[in-house]
């Protein structure tokens, strides 16, 4: 399954490729953050101590995580902010860490970490009309060291908020192969 | 440069982040700087205070830890809210330090890449940074308790040194500090962490095999 986690402020980038992935029966949990809820990350530590595995706050990511939970692949689609996700998506991210593995292993001679559930892949779509080759750059390592630390594969892709069907086709082929 | 706002984007008071912006704003007042502390996560609700203390001076020093790979989320919040206020941003200087639990400056350096681009957009001088592995593991500790502790502290005081007097700072500063060590000793390393996790929540009476609650929801 491919969950698509989606901040769709001023554009339906995140719905478009969402409807391409049906199209091709492929099983597509569709997530919008843009009106969500989701408070910070407090560092508090409950998570750990006082309800194992679990944020003690209460708010969205309750719908969120068991969706991120058992999917083979994550799509995050965002705006791009200098370089990064936009703040809700980032409060996402901020407590991944809910669905991880605590356990540390070395991969290509190096400390990563790992998730539990069944996800393989992360996929990032980053939006930006004009974006500088720099940002795209910042983004995409960016991307590359999530998916790193997370010990997973996949890839990102910087797109216009008017960027055409056949990249919508080509983004979805990509993510679902 | 006179006036110095020093920003905790960390959630944490009395962590490692704020243990590295108490000793800048020491270093800066003995260099007889005017320094003023703010906590980002106090002011979440109204930035009006951060916005003010940021158009009060002439140089902004963000000081934060690394969550998955970049800075909280709520400092791509206030890095909007500076934007949207383009009256506050004047030329100031902008320095950056971001610290985070692996050893590598290169899953920390996402963070300082926003922070410059994010100077670029926005009528700021982007002035360096500094990146510090294992930050995690101080736990808001001295810096000397670090396994390369002595090296970092020497490095981190140039660093503000370059605050004090308004320089650019060179990434060569952190990355040679960075710990290098051959596959098999991170190995060792890992599942003596591992070890110690699994230990801390037994003696807790936590199960950490359990599948996690969010499969039940």
């Amino acid at each position: 399954m491919i969950t698509i986690i989606s901040d769709d402020a001023n554009q339906n980038i995140g719905q478009r490729i969402y409807k391409e992935l049906c199209s091709k029966k492929i099983e597509v949990e569709y997530i919008s953050i843009s009106d969500a809820d989701i408070k910070p990350c407090y560092s508090c530590g409950g998570c750990t101590y006082k309800t194992y595995g679990k944020c003690v706050v209460r708010d969205d990511g309750d719908k969120i995580y068991p969706k991120l939970i058992s999917a083979d692949v994550w799509l995050i689609v965002t705006p791009i902010m200098w370089g990064t996700y936009s703040y809700k998506t980032k409060r996402m991210v901020d407590k991944l860490c809910v669905i991880g593995d605590r356990h540390y292993s070395v991969v290509r001679g190096e400390i990563v970490k790992a998730m539990q559930g069944n996800i393989k892949k992360l996929y990032a779509v980053g939006i930006k009309d004009d974006c500088s080759t720099e940002e795209k750059s910042a983004f995409s390592k960016l991307v590359a060291e999530n998916i790193n630390i997370m010990n997973l594969s996949g890839g990102s892709f910087v797109v216009d908020s008017d960027v055409d069907d056949c990249d919508i086709l080509k983004m979805a082929e990509e993510i679902s192969k | 440069m006179k006036n110095v706002v020093i920003i905790n984007l960390s959630p944490r008071k009395n962590g490692t982040s704020a243990m590295l912006a108490k000793m800048c704003k020491e270093y800066l007042l003995e260099n007889e700087k005017n320094v003023e502390t703010v906590d980002l996560y106090s002011h979440l609700e109204d930035m009006g205070t951060v916005l003010s203390l940021v158009d009060k001076a002439d140089t902004i020093v963000m000081s934060g830890p690394c969550y998955i790979d970049h800075y909280p989320a709520d400092t791509i919040y206030l890095l909007e809210q500076m934007s949207t206020h383009p009256e506050i941003l004047h030329k100031q200087n902008l320095y950056g330090i971001i610290q985070g639990g692996m050893p590598y400056v290169h899953t920390h350096e996402s963070g300082i890449r926003t922070l410059e681009l994010f100077c670029q957009d926005c009528n700021i001088n982007y002035k360096g940074a500094f990146v510090m592995g294992l930050g995690a593991m101080l736990n808001g500790q001295q810096l000397d308790k670090l396994i390369n502790g002595k090296k970092v502290k020497k490095s981190y005081l140039a660093f503000l040194n370059n605050i004090s007097n308004g320089e650019i700072s060179p990434e060569s500063l952190y990355k040679n500090v960075q710990i290098k060590m051959p596959t098999i000793v991170w190995m060792y390393l890992a599942k003596k962490m591992n070890n110690t996790i699994n230990k801390e929540l037994t003696e807790k009476g936590i199960d950490y095999l359990q599948p996690s609650p969010y499969w039940k929801m």
